[in-house]
This record gives C-alpha cells, structure tokens and sequence, in this order.
C-alpha cells in the first residue's frame, strides 16, 4: 500500500511538471462532475415538457422570458434551455465515449495480451484482423456498422468498440510480448499457475501503462466519433440527445443567423475532447521511455 | 515480390466477400425500403407488384447470390430511388468527392509540413509549442462542427463564399472540375479547408516526431561536421528521411479523408458521393448502400497495397515478408 501511494507521487509529480495538461486534467473533472450530476445542476429539465415553453423557441444568449427565468446560452428551437440540453448532452456524449472505451480495452487487452502469449496461429490470425482493420479509418468502419444495421444506442457503441478494440489489442500485444520474458512470469510459471492467471493477474497489470495513454485518446476519438455519427443522423435515436444531434438540431437554424444553438454544444465538446487529449498526450511523453 | 502481391490480394478478395456478406446481410433487415417508394395509400397488390420488381418478394439468400453473380458481370444491382445502375451514380459522384480531397490534401500538405518540421527542429521554442497546442486543437475539433462555424462566418456573417454546391465546371485537358474556374474554386475552397484542418494536425505531428528523430541520426551530425548549412542539412537531409513515413501517411490520409469526405459533404451540400451514400442510407436506398461500401473498401484495399509496394521502393531497408526466400 505505501509502495503505491509513492508511486503515485512520483507519478503525480511527473505529471504536474506539465501545467496544461494538470489544467486540462481540472477541467475534465469538472466537466465529469456536471455530466454525473446533469439533474441536480442544470437550470431546467430540459425533458420535461411541464417547464419547456415553445413560447420561448429561438431567445438569444442573456434572455429572460416573462416568468422570470434566465437563459445563460439562449434557447434551441423548442424552447429548451441551452445550459441544460448541454449538460444534459455531455452526459450522452461522455457516457457513450466512456462505456465503448470500457468494452474495447477489455475486448482489446483480452485478444492482445492472449495473442501474445500463445503466439502461432492463433496471435497471426488476430492481429490480422487487427491489421486489416485499422487499414480502414474509423469513420469507414464505424459507416460500414451503422449503414448495414441501422442507427441506435446499442448500435452506436457496439459500431464505436469496434472501432476501438483493434488499437487496444495491438497495443497490449506490444507490451506484452516485452513483459512475457521477465523473470516474473518464468516465476509465475514455475509455480504451475494456470494461464489466465499469469495472462490477466501477472502480465496485464505491467501492460496498464500505455493501454491508459490508448485509453484516453482513443476515448476522446470515440466522443468525437459519436457526435460525428450522431450529427449526420446515423447514430443515437433522437431520444438520446447527445451533443452531436443538439448541433445537429441547431444546423437548421444556422442560416437564420441563430449561432448559439449549433455553437455552445460544439464548444462543449471541443473543450471535452480538447481536455482528454491533451492529458493523454502528457501521459504518452510520460511513458515513452525515447523522449527520455 | 509477386507472391506477395497475389497473397494480398487473396487476402482482400476474403475480406470483401465477408463485408458483402454482412453488409447485405445487414442492411435486409432494417427498415421497409417499399415503404419508402410508394403512396401510402396504395393497396397490398401495388405493394406486392413493387416487392416483385425490386426482387424483394425472394429469399435473402437468392437475392445474395443474384447480387454476387452480377456484381462479377460489373452490375452493383439498380438504385430503388432513381431507378438507375447504382455504380453509374457512384462513378457521376466519384469526381466530386476526389477533386475535394485532392484539393484539402494539397492545402494541408502546403501547410503540414513546414510547421511540422520547424516544430521538430526547435521544439523548445515559443512558437514550436504554440504549433503542438494548435494541432491538438485542430486534433479535437470535431470536423462537422468546424464546417458550421465556417458557413457561419464565412457565408452567412460575412457573405465571402457561397456555402453549398459545387459551382461551375471548367474543362481543361479533357477534365471536367471546379477546380478550373474562379466560380468553382470559391465554392470547393471552405470545404476543402474543413477537411484539410483535421488532417493538418496529424501530418504535423508525424512530421515533427519523424525531425526529432532524425536530427539526432549520425548521418545529420555528420552533415554538420562536413561543414553543411544549416539550410542544407534541413532542406536535403531531413527532408529527404521525413519522406518516408509522409509518403506512407499521404496514401494513407487521402483514404481517410475520402472517408471523412462524407461528413464534410453533408455539411456543405456538396454533390459527391459521400453526400450521396448519407442520403442514400436515409432513403434506405439497399442497392446504393452495398454499392457504396464495396467500392470504397475495394478503393481503400489497393489504397494500402499500393503504399506498402511505394514503401519498399523508397526505404530499401524494409524488404516485404515472402520476397526474399
């Protein structure tokens, strides 16, 4: 227990030598604590058509409407809060990021890691198919999903794991095939553990590192990716609004000259995206031992 | 090399005939396209006679093997909107889309690589660093999201640039592009510019990762210690290593951005054929959308190969599994 606790100062003081990414670490928990606790800290519900009133469609940034209430973003086109369909978005948007990143580093890390250590036919099969997948972009692959079976929430994230699992398992594979030949696993071996163990308990665990630094781009990739989707209609229902279709939905109103419905969504994901990027960016010159 | 090449290319054949497989397979399943097509009042014998003439009356099965037998004969199977040969208005839209992406290449190339290889070159300055921050940003904007700001800005506030369709059409040496006319260029340059910027960030990382390696290679210290400038040592020695990986990303982006084409086509109503499958999936328009997808998987399959054979030329150090017995 101390061990980690000093690995997690000396960690922390690799990390803070970098004071964007310690502010853009801030901000992304913020943005977590806002999508986590939407209800409690949005203005309105922006779902509950008891409060929304179509009589304020379309207000500016800084309005009021005649019960006294105060639109901070403006309102869309059905007189929703801008503030609340946001916060409200980013938990879609972060939900939907985060859940497929889950599946896709257990899915990647299992194949990788798995391949790597039985090696043969069976690690040149998979990493085949890791190959011939990432030869594709993601958008393609994600396209190839979501025009044959049709748009949805579990369409989405099983179109966005897809997407993410092959990166996760060449990544593992990487890693593991260093960590295979050290003496620990010898050890763990001559102790006749059985191979999911070594696999999942001994090896996996020295493989975190750059499956984290994957994890966090690949997830701000997956945000992106779902609000791109979303946005060209081909992703989350309209009953999941998320920020890709609130800027979707804004679009039409584009050329009226009301901005701020497609705009402030778009900023919120930018500042999203942004954020995670740029902590897996510092944790990426963190781990890799050439810049060092 | 030939054994290499046939391998692949076997290789390929599997992997389209798997994806045709899932795809045609998928897209039966959703939605109703007769419902789509006709009145909705028309009674169950117009609807069986519109079943029966788009061969939708058959097993899923038999419409497969009708479609595998004709895709070898060049046909793709009739759009059920337009009533046309779905690959004609595949290929009418083809030139649109590749005009957009050769032009967005170009422009985030012009720009890419110079930034790239400065940012590489002195990473610890100011400007360097504001170059990095930058192309995370560029990384994380979200490339619909910035092609509405731009019509925003440029065509609805300002007024500069028209923000949808394609414009005129010049011809020059027999071809047919907006890119010859100032009409046309005004229309392509605000999508291609959207394009460009997301592919500028990952170009400019790869560039200055690629400097930052080789400048600390015997051979660049070696050029400064012949006596080289170092304009020289940068223009000649650096460059020509940065070729490698770029070489391989410039094949490899043009796919992407091809991919990501339908996006940005969406956005400024551009009539090309990523436009056209977005559209086409709407109208649940089956013939297209399996049209579509094994064209652009072919395209993205001779795509890699093609960069993986141009790979060995220009780095004689990689020499491709199978060609050396």
């Amino acid at each position: 227990m101390k061990q980690k606790f000093k690995n997690f100062k000396t960690f922390w003081r690799d990390f803070s030598a970098n004071k964007i990414a310690v502010f853009a670490l801030l901000i992304f928990a913020l943005i977590l604590f806002v999508a986590i606790f939407a209800p409690l800290v949005s203005p309105t519900d922006p779902y509950d058509l008891n409060t929304v009133s179509i009589m304020n469609s379309r207000l500016p940034p800084f309005s009021e409407d005649f019960g006294g209430n105060y639109f901070l973003l403006g309102t869309d086109g059905a007189g929703r809060d801008m503030v609340s369909a946001i916060f409200y978005g980013l938990r879609v948007s972060l939900g939907v990021g985060v859940l497929s990143g889950v599946f896709a580093l257990i899915i990647g890390s299992f194949f990788g890691i798995s391949a790597a250590f039985f090696r043969g036919k069976y690690e040149t099969f998979i990493m085949r198919i890791v190959d011939i997948q990432l030869s594709f972009p993601s958008i393609l692959v994600a396209l190839i999903i979501l025009a044959a079976f049709g748009k949805g929430v579990e369409k989405t994230i099983i179109a966005l794991i897809l997407v993410q699992w092959a990166y996760y398992a060449r990544t593992a594979r990487a890693s593991a095939l260093v960590e295979i030949n050290k003496e620990y696993v010898d050890a763990a071996r001559c102790l006749a553990f059985g191979n999911t163990r070594i696999m999942f308990k001994h090896i996996l665990p020295n493989c975190m590192a750059p499956l984290i630094v994957v994890g966090t781009l690949q997830t701000a990739h997956a945000i992106s990716l779902e609000a791109t989707l979303s946005f060209l209609g081909l992703g989350l229902p309209i009953t999941e609004p998320s920020l890709g279709l609130l800027i979707g939905n804004g679009f039409e109103y584009m050329y009226s000259g009301d901005f701020w419905i497609s705009i402030f969504p778009g900023v919120a994901l930018l500042i999203t995206v942004a954020s995670i990027n740029l902590v897996g960016d510092h944790l990426r010159d963190m781990f890799n031992p050439r810049l060092q | 090399m030939t054994p290499y090449i046939l391998r692949r290319l076997a290789q390929s054949a599997l992997v389209l005939f798997i994806m045709s497989l899932l795809v045609f397979g998928g897209v039966n399943l959703v939605g109703d396209p007769v419902e789509m097509l006709i009145n909705p009042e028309a009674d169950q014998a117009e609807v069986e006679r519109v079943m029966r003439d788009l061969g939708l009356d058959r097993p899923v099965t038999e419409q497969y093997w009708y479609f595998l037998v004709n895709a070898f004969k060049g046909d793709l199977g009739d759009s059920f909107i337009f009533g046309e040969p779905a690959l004609k208005l595949i290929l009418q839209r083809m030139p649109a889309t590749l005009e957009l992406a050769c032009f967005s290449l170009f422009i985030s190339l012009l720009v890419a690589i110079p930034l790239g290889i400065y940012a590489g070159y002195k990473p610890d300055s100011k400007v360097s660093k504001a170059i990095m921050a930058g192309s995370i940003l560029g990384f994380s904007m979200p490339t619909f999201w910035v092609g509405i700001i731009f019509i925003m800005i440029f065509a609805v506030q300002l007024g500069w640039l028209p923000s949808t369709g394609r414009g005129e059409i010049g011809v020059f040496l027999g071809i047919h592009s907006s890119l010859f006319t100032l009409d046309g260029l005004s229309h392509v340059f605000l999508p291609a510019l959207n394009l460009a910027l997301f592919k500028m960030s990952s170009v400019i990382r790869l560039t200055r990762a690629g400097t930052r390696e080789i400048i600390l290679q015997d051979y660049i210290t070696f050029a400064r210690a012949k006596g080289l400038t170092e304009k020289r040592v940068v223009m000649v020695h650096v460059m020509k290593n940065i070729l490698i990986p770029i070489v391989t990303v410039i094949g490899l982006e043009f796919g992407s951005l091809i991919a990501f084409s339908t996006v940005t086509e969406t956005v400024f109503a551009w009539p090309g054929m990523g436009k056209l499958i977005i559209d086409s999936i709407y109208n649940l328009d089956r013939p297209v959308i399996v049209a579509y997808l094994m064209i652009i998987v072919t395209f993205f399959v001779f795509l890699n190969l093609a960069v993986d054979i141009l790979y060995t030329f220009l780095d004689p150090r990689v020499r491709i599994k199978g060609t050396e017995q």
